[in-house]
């Protein structure tokens, strides 16, 4: 059975102020599995991160859940950090207490710490059958094509010509310049469009 | 324009289209239609002799948009790039019913060959940057009451720029278009097409409002005495110099700006009446005008959708296509190696496509700073000792991933060959549709395996 990390983040007040982070704890504490956990104003922030990096070596935690904001927002801090811990980085977790907790039930607390609780048992759940994956590498062409001979299309190829690549600008029309060759003088200097 | 054309690492495929797109970031490999020309562009030297005995002059010309005419070959504007003509087969008499040839005939490099046959290339690229524009809406179509595009005086936003651009059909002289006089009286309207849930786009179109401010201040500068009303709804002028700009026309160019949304246009005579009301005064207005300039909304390409689901990435309910995250990942797609830059992505001004063009080449080329990239193992991956190969998982893919695959086997001691999904590492995005549809529960996503939902769910439903 996997030694389970639970770092619950307050996130200032966006989670703390709401959900009743320390009663949160105390229950997760109680969930199958879950060896250590650790209550942070700001997981993400620096010492945040150092907090964690520190347990996973001290109490040899080998799967993590970070309950704090969306996975959108901080999956990959989080995954850097335990990567940095000696973990796989695909062995984390995060249950949402922000946006699909705190900021939602903002008028209910007790229901709100209710959910949290939930919310942190399911990715316990979940992270206790996760596995170790691992990345491949793929080659990559250095030949960017742009598709469209306007002012976006070849401002983008100018920067990345510029940039020592090779580039294909595919235009439709006769010619380059697209809307902006039509126009005679654009603002706010009035210079002109070709 | 010049300086793409003359850049050593820059190779431009004009009178193009993108026809295919295989393959996956870092290694796309796209089919490019090169549409026929008819004019050899190794010996064509530009000279424009063609044009000028060209029989067939009155094409409407779409780089003018309908204000001027053109030839059967042509160069769209006089200072094209590449600098040199194409043949329209639709309107040239040779390639339509064999009599003509003079082109041939006058061009002094025998650039001219009415054989040439569209082209079909492939190459292979590593990124794919979409920079394909706008249209304006066709206005016409929604709003009768300005006359639903039948009143020659009533022209859009991009039919003034090409009357007032110097290298237009009139030479920058603002004429109108039904009988070639100078306007005394230009109206324009904003947001006609947008910002309107009713009839049209819910959205604001962002640019009219500056491009109004400067239409207004060229015909004040261009006729002297003349009289500029501006009809509008608000106006919206966050950026540099913006709102400067604005004040400029309003108070020394004197364009008289009037808030209230325009309910009719009418000919009488050679005159236009545009109706409206002054919701600041409370009054209705009525304005005898020469010549009015609808600003229109800006709209996607006609074949956006068709562009996108080539290319392999999503768009949203208007057609424009969709970043990745719209604050934080404002010019990348959800297919990777697949970038936006200017107005395809919605609209925007000419400062805010450069930025969004420079940040889109960045992320190019952070791609391009590696020799191999790293690959998300959280993609879907078949289990073929289970799965029955009826592949229904091809369609559902939306990033072209799942292919069908021959597997041999040994069963009781015979070799049998038989057919199940194979997942392009590549391409999977890791979206999941696979393992819903798939029956036989033979697809699991790596990280969202079933065994660990359902124990999320188990966990859930405690």
């Amino acid at each position: 059975m996997k030694r389970i990390g639970v770092f619950l983040c307050w996130c200032g007040s966006n989670i703390g102020g709401v959900v009743d982070v320390p009663k949160t704890a105390e229950y997760v504490r109680t969930l199958p599995g879950v060896a250590f956990v650790q209550e942070n104003k700001y997981t993400c922030s620096e010492p945040g991160q150092a907090a964690m990096i520190q347990a996973i070596k001290e109490h040899k935690i080998d799967a993590v859940v970070v309950a704090s904001c969306s996975p959108r927002m901080h999956l990959p801090t989080f995954q850097k950090a335990v990567e940095t811990a000696g973990l796989n980085p695909y062995l984390i977790e995060m249950a949402n207490l922000r946006e699909h907790c705190a900021w939602v039930h903002a008028a209910e607390p007790e229901r709100a710490t209710q959910k949290a609780m939930e919310l942190v048992r399911k990715a316990v759940a979940k992270v206790a059958k996760l596995e170790p994956l691992y990345e491949s590498y793929i080659p990559v062409t250095k030949r960017a094509l742009v598709i469209g001979g306007g002012i976006a299309g070849i401002q983008a190829a100018l920067d990345i010509a510029d940039a020592g690549h090779q580039v294909v600008i595919v235009e439709k029309e006769a010619t380059i310049g697209g809307r902006m060759a039509q126009l005679d003088k654009t603002f706010p200097t009035l210079d002109c469009g070709a | 324009m010049v300086a793409a054309a003359q850049h050593p690492n820059i190779t431009l495929f004009t009178y193009s289209e993108v026809d295919s797109v295989g393959g996956y970031i870092g290694n796309f490999d796209v089919t490019i239609k090169k549409r026929a020309k008819y004019v050899d562009y190794s010996k064509c030297t530009g000279c424009g002799m063609c044009e000028t005995k060209c029989p067939t002059k009155k094409v409407t010309s779409e780089f003018d948009e309908g204000m001027g005419q053109r030839t059967a070959i042509y160069k769209p504007f006089a200072q094209s790039v590449p600098n040199k003509p194409v043949i329209d087969n639709k309107s040239c008499k040779k390639l339509i019913d064999g009599k003509c040839g003079v082109c041939a005939k006058v061009c002094p490099a025998g650039a001219i060959n009415y054989e040439d046959q569209d082209e079909l290339v492939t190459e292979k690229f590593g990124a794919i940057v979409m920079a394909t524009g706008f249209d304006l809406i066709k206005w016409g179509d929604y709003y009768p009451e300005y006359g639903g595009g039948t009143i020659p005086d009533v022209i859009d936003g991009l039919q003034f720029e090409r009357l007032v651009n110097a290298g237009g059909p009139t030479g920058g002289k603002i004429k109108r278009p039904s009988d070639g006089e100078t306007p005394q009286t230009v109206v324009f309207i904003k947001c006609v097409g947008s910002r309107d849930t009713l009839k049209a786009k819910s959205y604001c179109s962002r640019a009219c409002c500056m491009y109004t401010a400067k239409h207004a201040h060229q015909v004040r500068e261009k006729i002297k005495g003349s009289d500029v009303y501006v009809f509008y709804m608000d106006v919206r002028t966050p950026g540099k110099l913006y709102d400067e700009f604005y004040m400029r026309t309003r108070e020394q160019d004197g364009a008289k700006y009037i808030r209230g949304q325009v309910s009719k246009i009418y000919q009488d005579g050679s005159k236009l009446i545009v109706r409206s009301e002054d919701t600041l005064v409370g009054k209705s207005v009525e304005v005898e005008a020469d010549m009015v300039v609808v600003e229109t909304a800006m709209v996607p390409r006609p074949d956006s959708v068709q562009v996108a689901q080539t290319v392999g990435f999503s768009y949203d309910k208007d057609g424009w296509f969709t970043e990745a995250h719209p604050k934080l990942r404002p010019v990348e797609t959800n297919t990777g190696g697949v970038f936006l830059a200017g107005c395809c992505q919605g609209p925007k001004d000419v400062p805010d496509t450069v930025s969004q063009a420079s940040a889109a080449a960045v992320k190019v080329v952070g791609m391009f700073s590696k020799d191999q990239m790293a690959t998300n193992p959280q993609i879907a991956a078949v289990n073929e000792a289970t799965c029955v190969g009826c592949l229904l998982c091809k369609p559902i893919c939306p990033y072209k991933a799942i292919e069908a695959k021959e597997i041999q086997e040994r069963v009781h001691g015979e070799t049998v060959t038989r057919t199940v999904a194979s997942v392009n590492s590549g391409l999977c995005q890791g979206c999941g549709a696979c393992t819903a549809e798939c029956r036989s529960g033979s697809i699991n996503l790596k990280g969202f395996t079933n065994l660990q939902l359902l124990a999320e769910v188990d966990a859930a439903c405690l």
